[in-house]
């Protein structure tokens, strides 16, 4: 049955959001279709229910005495076990303990068992913990429950749904999104990457889009969200006479956003207080790190000229007047902070500091090492440098991959200031390899656009607008070990076999050539799984030896065939990949006659070892 | 004395006693009005659990009670200006989500106007009041009126007398 709606999900580090577009399959294909977001109705304070446009991404454990009776029940769901969404996020101000902040990042992190309860992190004893995919999974439970609730005519398991993802999440990590979502009851899902929503809902807002940019054109998505940076190249080409648009590269999961300006400049007036003598504990820090961001928006909106503004921390006790503690942001430190800290004037061939990759994983999230973004970006656009001919991007003449075109996403990209100094940036250098400065199409709405370009894509899907193409965004290898004897302190040597090539598109498959290996039935046999940005143009069935920095390891993949009777204990097989409709990545193991077995991630086996 | 926390003292009155009190009336500097004209039909007595509910939602979410409490006689205009930049936005934020407020007489003060309705609960004359109603004159105070209440449901499990729980932190 034809869905009534197509829905977009932004399931966002911070906060996540809801459009949805009616699908008329006998609609005119030229009108614009109507893409609509949903109020999200949710706790905002103990016993009140209200609707807002985003759902906070927070998950709140509540124990005995956090909240009166019955203050927290749900239409949908008299007891709740956790709170979602914007109570969350304000009761967990109050008690960090049993807060869960930022699951998506937790859900891309290699170094932890990501279905494993973990969080909250720093969960005092006695608190129950959930894992990361099982965070997610409420935020979109609430989300379903929240539609249902709004469009009672239409069940939401039976329209269309589109997830998005950071274009930087690895195969794993969205395939435990997926997961999240089967378990949160979806069915007929499809994950789109966050950038190219971006990029759709341009398009949606921008029917003579076909008029604005060329063939040759490249457009840069540059994406700052709370807690994460993405960027992405769609390279406008041409296919039988049509404007035709192809994401040709995506950048590495960045942890580093709008959150970590505004505890910079928390801190920064904290480090000013306490010059005058005041110290502020955590849970002031807190209350001043909101003040700052509230004071760094009013800074940056476009006309105030003010030097300063108040970010007050009023008293803690009955004394709100007396206890107040006085403070200001100057408009010359959040200046300085942007220029030398996040978005400094550096050079394209300055690299960000290389993330620690110690033996031992440190705990925590693997925040970025390096807090300029604009050198986060200059690696971004040198890695397609360093890759030979890929279609459609255009460089300059020392290789940099020069983009004509650029759109930004996500809150923070709201200031203009912070605008202005990214674009400084890159037409500096541009000006250097002797081309014209990059122009800015328009967004709006930055903090919606995601969702609302996923709802239009769905459209897309169904024959209405148009598709970017783009296939898998990395290029994947299985590991196999060198037949050399093992020598102590040092790992045996690697060979990696390609088994995915960057850009392979959704819904085909293929068979890896000449390797075959011989599996053992009846015990798991395990492949270590890696993955490359950078390399873009590995074939499959091309064995790479000397890697050295390019593959980044994901978790290993594992399959188990069972026993049978009459079968040889070791049954040869090849590996066969299959990219699905949905851009799901799949691997099977293939016999020669035509068994076949996939290969499941391993999440937890790694941390193990 | 500062003009802020009588001017809340004042909305107060009014909003949960639709009076002044004399003492307030004094700190004002208001001359007792003259004639108050016979109240209509009693309305119905309000819900005191209501009224408790608004103060609830503006302590918890602006401080309000903290500050109409606090003794701030002694602190410096400079002090009180810092803390009461943050409370007035938010107190403001919520008055705005919780009850919609709008102008009684939505003209322009200093103008000559004709009020619509001659209530004396929403129209008072002042000044140079002549013995039969007057027509119009300059509109002094728009007045303000709740063209819309929408509080949260209260939870009957709940004392409403408790406007702000105590706060015990663990360290």
């Amino acid at each position: 049955m034809e869905p009534r709606y197509v829905i977009g999900i932004d399931l966002g580090t911070t906060n996540s959001a809801l459009s949805y577009v009616e699908n008329r399959p006998g609609a005119d294909p030229f009108a614009l279709p109507k893409v609509e977001l949903l109020g999200i109705p949710q706790l905002v304070n103990p016993s009140e229910m209200r609707d807002e446009n985003l759902l906070p991404s927070f998950l709140y454990i509540p124990g005995a005495t956090d909240f009166p009776a019955g203050s927290i029940a749900l239409p949908w769901d008299p007891q709740p076990e956790t709170v979602v969404g914007r109570l969350a996020q304000k009761r967990g101000i109050e008690n960090a303990g049993r807060l869960v902040s930022s699951a998506k990042s937790w859900l891309s992190h290699g170094g932890v068992d990501r279905t494993a309860p973990i969080l909250p992190f720093r969960a005092p004893e006695g608190v129950p913990k959930y894992s990361p995919v099982e965070a997610s999974r409420r935020y979109l439970d609430h989300l379903r429950h929240a539609w249902d609730s709004q469009m009672p005519d239409a069940p939401f398991t039976q329209q269309h749904v589109l997830v998005t993802v950071p274009a930087s999440f690895d195969a794993v990590a969205r395939d435990l999104t997926l997961k999240a979502a089967e378990q949160a009851g979806y069915q007929n899902i499809t994950l789109l990457e966050e950038p190219q929503a971006a990029f759709y809902a341009w398009i949606e807002r921008h029917p003579d889009w076909r008029e604005r940019v060329t063939v040759g054109d490249l457009i840069l998505v540059v994406d700052i969200g709370g807690g994460t940076t993405d960027f992405t190249l769609i390279a406008v080409t041409e296919q039988s006479g049509e404007l035709s648009l192809e994401r040709v590269a995506v950048g590495e999961h960045i942890l580093l956003g709008g959150d970590n300006i505004d505890l910079a400049l928390a801190r920064l007036v904290a480090d000013q207080l306490a010059q005058q003598g005041t110290k502020i504990d955590n849970f002031q820090l807190q209350a001043l790190w909101n003040n700052c961001r509230t004071a760094k928006e009013k800074l940056l909106e476009p006309g105030n000229k003010k030097d300063e503004a108040p970010v007050t921390i009023l008293g803690k006790g009955t004394g709100v007047v007396g206890g107040s503690i006085k403070a200001k942001l100057q408009r010359a430190d959040l200046e300085r902070l942007l220029s030398d800290g996040f978005l400094p004037a550096v050079s394209s061939n300055d690299m960000p500091a290389r993330q620690r990759r110690a033996g031992l994983q440190e705990l925590g999230l693997p925040y970025a090492a390096d807090a300029a973004m604009t050198r986060h970006l200059a690696r971004f656009l040198r890695q397609q440098a360093s890759t030979a001919e890929h279609g459609g991007v255009r460089r300059g003449p020392s290789g940099l991959a020069c983009p004509t075109h650029i759109l930004f996403n996500g809150g923070v990209l709201n200031a203009g200031l912070i605008r202005e100094r990214i674009l400084g940036v890159l037409n500096s250098w541009l000006a250097e390899e002797s081309l014209p400065p990059v122009q800015q199409l328009s967004g709006e709405d930055l903090m919606h656009a995601v969702s609302r370009g996923a709802a239009y894509y769905g459209l897309a899907r169904r024959g209405r607008g148009v598709r970017i193409r783009g296939g898998v965004p990395r290029t994947y290898y299985v590991a196999i070990e060198s037949a050399m004897p093992s020598v102590p302190g040092f790992a045996t040597p690697l060979k990696a076999l390609t088994v995915v090539a960057f850009g392979m598109e959704e819904g085909t498959d293929l068979r890896i050539p000449n390797r075959e290996f011989g599996l053992v039935v009846g015990e798991p046999a395990e492949f270590r799984f890696f993955t490359s940005a950078v390399r873009k143009n590995d074939q499959p069935g091309d064995l790479i030896e000397d890697f050295g920095d390019d593959l980044e390891e994901l978790a290993p993949m594992e399959v188990d065939l069972p026993a049978e009777q009459n079968t040889a204990d070791v049954v040869p097989v090849s590996f066969e990949t299959v990219v699905t409709e949905t851009g799901m990545l799949q691997l099977w193991c293939v016999a020669r006659d035509g068994r076949r077995w996939k290969l499941e991630f391993n999440v937890r086996e790694r941390v193990a070892a | 004395m500062s003009r802020i926390p009588l001017a809340f003292r004042a909305f107060f009155a009014i909003l949960f006693q639709g009076i002044l009190s004399d003492k307030l009336k004094r700190d004002l500097g208001l001359a007792p009005s003259p004639v108050r004209p016979a109240a209509p039909a009693a309305p119905p007595p309000p819900n005191p659990a209501h009224a408790l509910q608004l103060l609830a939602i503006l302590q918890r979410d602006s401080r309000l009670v903290d500050f109409l409490m606090e003794d701030i006689a002694s602190f410096d205009d400079d002090q009180i200006g810092a803390a009461v930049r943050s409370l007035h936005d938010q107190a403001r934020d919520s008055l705005a989500r919780y009850l919609s407020l709008q102008p009684v007489i939505d003209g322009v003060e200093g103008a000559y106007t004709r009020p619509a309705t001659a209530d004396p609960a929403a129209v008072k004359f002042i000044g140079n009041v002549p013995a039969t109603k007057p027509e119009g004159g300059t509109l002094r105070h728009k007045g303000w009126r709740a063209a819309k209440v929408e509080l949260p449901a209260l939870n009957a499990k709940q004392d409403a007398t408790i406007i702000a729980p105590a706060e015990i932190e663990i360290e």
